[in-house]
């Protein structure tokens, strides 16, 4: 089985990152998205925004790690935003009602607009 | 395909979380097959996905057993089984959620997305998900 995801982050400005998830987030990868936005957060940053444009396919072991960073940042006074999320995965969302617990944005753009106000 | 008797598929796969998407997969394709629009494979896909990830995350590591993923194929309907030799849900907290302690997610997407839905649980044989999405509803 090959690793149908690809994981990548950047730093936007001086404090805020933006993770990149890129094809499929399953029980399979979670941990490793799980890791690398951890990391992000230890390296001083007060925004984080998850790009979910490229990502086909998320489950609740995905979802779940998603939550992991939501309580980690609402501890330390962070700002998590969910942007660009298809409509396949917006659904996922929408049936666990977790829409109403993220921030959700249509793009990064707009999500990072959001963290800069 | 044939839609005039009711046909199986049974896919066996290991017990490993990166087999998931063989069955995930595996289902989508077959649903395209049966005519479900692209929403309806997708749901299946998903349905089959989290019941497959229930049974790698949840099942005591010293359970070597396969999953067994049994599609059958009726005219009216698709039904899923996903089995495995674990110990199954606690039925008694299983109302909205997947008492097996995943936080209760991947139930709630299985019951909303398909149509009908059991959990059967016995303690000697494992458990049983049953996932059921008839053909000519949208």
């Amino acid at each position: 089985m090959g690793n149908s995801l690809q994981i990548s982050s950047r730093r936007e400005g001086n404090d805020s990152a933006v993770l990149s998830l890129q094809g499929e987030v399953d029980v399979s990868n979670s941990e490793l998205v799980r890791n690398e936005a951890n990391s992000l957060l230890a390296d001083d940053i007060k925004r984080l925004v998850v790009d979910l444009s490229a990502t086909e396919y998320l489950d609740s072991a995905g979802l779940g790690v998603l939550v992991g960073l939501l309580k980690r940042v609402s501890e330390s006074d962070l700002t998590l935003i969910i942007a660009g999320a298809r409509p396949q995965v917006r659904r996922v969302f929408e049936i666990t009602k977790l829409n109403r617990v993220f921030t959700m944005r249509d793009d990064v753009a707009s999500a990072l607009r959001e963290v800069a106000r | 395909m044939s839609t005039v008797a009711t046909s199986q598929i049974e896919l066996r796969i290991p017990r490993k979380p990166e087999f998931v998407k063989l069955a995930r997969c595996t289902a989508w394709t077959l649903a395209a097959q049966l005519d479900f629009v692209v929403s309806q494979a997708d749901d299946i896909r998903l349905a089959v996905g989290e019941a497959c990830t229930n049974a790698v995350e949840h099942v005591p590591a010293q359970v070597s057993e396969d999953i067994i993923v049994r599609f059958s194929v009726g005219p009216e309907k698709l039904v899923v089984e996903v089995l495995d030799n674990g110990p199954g849900f606690d039925v008694h907290r299983a109302g909205e959620c997947d008492c097996r302690e995943t936080g209760g997610l991947g139930l709630v997407i299985i019951r909303s997305i398909m149509d009908e839905v059991e959990v059967i649980c016995d303690p000697n044989t494992g458990t049983c998900v049953r996932m059921t999405k008839f053909r000519n509803r949208q």
